[in-house]
């Protein structure tokens, strides 16, 4: 491996994040591709056994957004 | 302590007899010394198996859990806490219980007497303000107050805060108590520190979760532990396996943990995982000013929302 | 707990903020690497000889 990159697991909520990132998308911006993202129906659905689970399967950072 | 006793029996056999209760809770002799157990007694005739000592650690509201029958229960302080947070969270309706309130005055550290008791212990004898631990050839005694479990030396909720019938008159809170000292030491830690002090902590963990099953907390009908798709948990003694149980309990108590110290005690290894509960407790308190457990007409922190709730994690 | 902060975020973009959650990207990329590799909480499979 040449060079080391963060893994950053994502949970966005459908309704939020989601919808920004796909905007974001559709208008042609650039971000760094170090995010996966987990679309989530909305913020209310996440636990923290998600963060904990990310981060025990190996995620570098995780990021949680309403 | 001679006098609870009585009187919880006075109390039990009242409410037998008048039909108003179906069952009390209590405690008895355990086979053990300083070994107290939960007792459901049904029958007048088995009311004088109720005893109070100090003892009695084990919180009570852990047998309250989606009952449906007439309960009389007998609660110190943090029960009684751990009660009113059962009620709001409608896992059993105050209709259906008679609360036989004891002020408190505070467990007694098994682990601690034991250590430092010469022998085995056969007889612990509460009188006063002291304690006489007997064994085969000796006998020393103590004052009680050093012999105190750690949550009860600094706890500031002595007395019931809800019940019908009070075995005794309330006992003084103690004022001026430092209740966050340990949770601040684990603050100041680096990252890299309280990796290793968590590492020490959790070593001797087996993974038994009779922490989890002392708890009045841990009602889930399915525990995240045993939750098999997905699987969150592995099975295994792996140290990222136990940390995450310990961590993600501790997170499931959050605004709901009253100290009582129930995990602490019922623990086979003797692992103090209240720093976990108890930096959540403090968070609680300083966040949103909360103390479970005081009041049945307020809502948790964490199932209201507020205009002025903190949130400078976010960005 | 021994994660270091910086792991783990959170943050709040409504589904118009195109432009917050392209500084939000950064900036949670940047701090993750800034932490560098996840090594403490991965669940490691047990060495079998």
């Amino acid at each position: 491996m040449s060079q080391w990159e963060p893994k950053i697991v994502a949970f966005l909520c459908n309704w939020c994040s989601y919808g920004a990132a796909d905007l974001a998308g559709v208008s042609r911006m650039e971000y760094p591709p170090n995010i996966r993202v987990i679309r989530i129906p909305c913020t209310g659905r996440m636990s923290p056994k998600f963060v904990l689970g990310a981060l025990r399967e190996g995620a570098d950072g995780v990021w949680v957004s309403g | 302590m001679i006098a609870y006793t009585d009187k919880i029996r006075d109390i039990a056999r009242r409410l037998l007899k008048d039909c108003r209760v179906e069952t009390v809770i209590g405690f008895r002799n355990g086979s053990m010394p300083m070994m107290n157990e939960p007792c459901f007694i049904k029958n007048v005739d088995d009311v004088d198996h109720l005893i109070w000592d100090g003892n009695c650690g084990i919180n009570l509201a852990n047998y309250l859990t989606n009952r449906t029958d007439k309960i009389a229960v007998v609660a110190k302080g943090c029960d009684s806490r751990n009660i009113v947070t059962h009620i709001i969270e409608n896992k059993i309706k105050r209709e259906q219980l008679v609360i036989i309130g004891v002020p408190c005055k505070g467990m007694l550290d098994k682990r601690r007497i034991k250590a430092m008791a010469p022998g085995e212990v056969t007889r612990v004898v509460e009188d006063g303000e002291s304690v006489r631990v007997c064994g085969a050839g000796f006998e020393k005694t103590y004052p009680r107050k050093d012999m105190l479990q750690a949550n009860c030396a600094v706890c500031i909720h002595r007395n019931p805060v809800i019940y019908d019938e009070l075995v005794a008159d309330p006992v003084p809170e103690q004022q001026n108590v430092d209740r966050y000292e340990d949770v601040r030491a684990i603050e100041a830690m680096s990252a890299e520190e309280k990796w290793t002090y968590f590492e020490n902590l959790l070593a001797p963990c087996i993974r038994c979760y009779a922490c989890r099953n002392a708890c009045p907390l841990c009602y889930c009908p399915t525990c995240f532990v045993d939750e098999s798709t997905p699987q969150w948990v592995g099975k295994s003694q792996n140290p990222v396996d136990v940390r995450t149980f310990h961590f993600l309990r501790a997170y499931h108590c959050a605004g709901r943990c009253t100290d009582c110290g129930s995990c602490e005690r019922a623990c086979p290894m003797g692992i103090n995982m209240r720093v976990f509960t108890k930096k959540l407790e403090k968070e609680a308190f300083e966040q949103w000013g909360w103390e479970a457990g005081l009041s049945l007409d307020q809502r948790p922190p964490l199932d209201t929302y507020r205009p002025d709730d903190p949130q400078d994690f976010m960005k | 707990m021994g994660v270091e902060p910086g792991r783990v975020h959170f943050s709040w973009i409504s589904s118009a903020e195109s432009t917050k959650f392209v500084d939000v990207v950064k900036k949670v990329t940047e701090a993750v690497r800034a932490v560098g590799p996840n090594q403490k909480f991965v669940k490691k499979e047990l060495k079998v000889a």
